[in-house]
């Protein structure tokens, strides 16, 4: 029986791994038209705000979370071994700040909630009506 | 008396603990733990260098026919304060094997970004004059064991001074750029004093002017650098004179392409160094690489030429390099290079030809 629940789960994990997409999102009241470049852009530090003006507060998870490593292979085409590289030559001269790193997904929804300024991204399965999402990767 | 001096100290420390408490305080920093050796190698002989791999001139890492762990293994720590509302105070310390790990502050700078687009810093930086020079103590942001040494030859390589830097969209390009002003006096300069005039040398680089413009746009990148300064020096004691003068002006310009495409990339730097007395110093570098997972070989050539009126015999060397990376891990990579070196002058000789082999491994944290 428990084998059996041990089974159901894995194979529900597995499935929800192998289908989710990463949403990149925004407060619900950042009414900016945020395309595929633009997020690029602000992951690689080369835009620092939104066109409304004011300064992008960004968020990402940890390397370690497989979303974060799709994010960047998919939005950023950099794996994140040169996603760290790169960014180590901007944080280390003074050219930018990395994103602030949260550990789940329900904390960068409540950081972005909060803050019209905010951007992050979080595996679409975990996305809610709070926050808007801007595109899917 | 006493009491007012504890409640002095005490209204102190409560005062700096609010401060700090105002600050967010972040440590980041980087590492590389490096060792090679000179598989064989002329040295110098009229000048009394053994067979030598000179890796990094300021610094004077040197490597002999031994293996050697000091050369280019360091260590360095970032403090950043964030006091808010654009307010940063940063500083790096750095722990080189060549100093046996005693820590230099090598940066320390405020930061204030007055909007997204505009930042102004004042402090001590490093001098932005070739692509990497920067980032040069941070191995991990790049490919090869080292930048090429042959081009990162120049003994000045901080500054005190202010620095603005201005950001912006042009259409689908990102404009970076910055123009910074300031001195350096080095009391005791390493590459000159220790490696070339072998006494005691002061290098002052003053009235140091500058900027940068890199343009880049998804796979292309392009940065032209321009810089002047005036150069007085101090050897043993002793103004140096140039042409009844005690001081000589300076202009570096130079340009840097990188190309990146999908798993090919190709960086290359071509600068000058226009000095009074010394001709045009000429610095050029290739390097073509290609990622396969997690492995990137690849090959250099770099080269430095002295050209110029009454300039017979100057300085001229160039390292053909090979090398792999391998990112073994998210913010580690291991690196071996070969390095090639060819030194063809004879007056201004610095290490003699030399073959090397390096390997090491670079972090971030």
């Amino acid at each position: 029986m428990n084998a059996y629940k041990m089974l159901v789960i894995t194979m529900l994990v597995l499935s929800q791994s192998a289908f989710a997409e990463v949403a990149v999102i925004v407060n619900s009241a950042n009414n900016n038209n945020i395309d595929g470049k633009l997020v690029k852009k602000i992951y690689l530090g080369k835009t620092k705000a939104f066109s409304d003006g004011g300064k992008v507060k960004v968020y990402t998870l940890p390397s370690s979370q497989d979303d974060t490593e799709y994010f960047r292979k998919k939005a950023l085409k950099k794996s994140n071994s040169q996603f760290k590289s790169y960014w180590s030559k901007l944080a280390f001269t003074g050219k930018g700040t990395p994103a602030t790193e949260l550990d789940t997904a329900a904390e960068i929804i409540a950081a972005i909630k909060k803050d019209p300024k905010a951007i992050g991204f979080v595996n679409s399965n975990d996305v809610n009506d709070e926050v808007r999402v801007v595109l899917n990767y | 008396m006493k009491f007012i001096s504890f409640i002095k100290l005490a209204a102190a420390t409560s005062c700096l603990i609010s401060m700090l408490s105002l600050a967010e305080i972040n440590l980041s920093g980087f590492a590389s733990i490096n060792a090679g050796k000179v598989l064989s190698g002329t040295g110098v002989e009229h000048y009394g260098v053994p067979p030598t791999f000179l890796a990094d001139y300021p610094i004077v890492s040197a490597y002999s026919e031994e293996w050697d762990m000091a050369p280019e293994s360091l260590f360095g720590l970032q403090i950043t304060a964030d006091l808010n509302d654009g307010l940063t105070a940063i500083a790096q310390l750095v722990g080189r094997g060549v100093d046996d790990y005693s820590p230099k502050f090598e940066w320390a700078y405020l930061s204030y970004d007055i909007n997204e687009n505009w930042t102004v810093q004042a402090g001590r930086k490093r001098l932005p004059l070739f692509y990497y020079s920067d980032f040069y103590d941070v191995g991990y942001a790049y490919v090869w064991m080292r930048a090429p040494a042959d081009n990162y030859t120049w003994q000045i390589f901080n500054y005190n001074g202010i620095n603005l830097m201005y950001n912006t969209d042009l259409g689908d390009w990102s404009l970076a750029t910055n123009l910074y002003a300031g001195k350096e006096e080095d009391k005791e300069n390493k590459l000159l004093g220790d490696f070339f005039f072998g006494d005691t040398t002061k290098e002052i680089w003053k009235d140091m002017m500058g900027g940068v413009m890199n343009l880049s746009k998804d796979w292309f990148e392009t940065r032209f650098t321009y810089m002047q300064y005036t150069n007085e020096r101090d050897i043993g004691g002793e103004q140096v004179m140039w042409g009844g003068k005690d001081s000589r002006d300076g202009k570096f310009f130079g340009a840097a392409f990188n190309v990146d495409f999908d798993n090919w990339f190709i960086l290359s730097e071509i600068n000058r160094l226009d000095l009074e007395f010394d001709g045009n110093l000429d610095t050029n570098m290739i390097t073509f690489g290609y990622r396969i997972n997690n492995l990137t070989p690849f090959i250099v050539y770099s080269s430095m030429k002295q050209k110029g009126d009454g300039v017979i015999d100057g300085e001229n060397h160039n390292t053909t390099s090979v090398g792999l990376r391998w990112d073994f891990h998210d913010a580690a990579a291991f690196k071996i290079q070969y390095d090639d070196v060819k030194d063809n002058s004879h007056d201004f000789a610095v290490a003699g030809d030399s073959k090397s082999l390096s390997f090491g491994v670079d972090l971030v944290f």
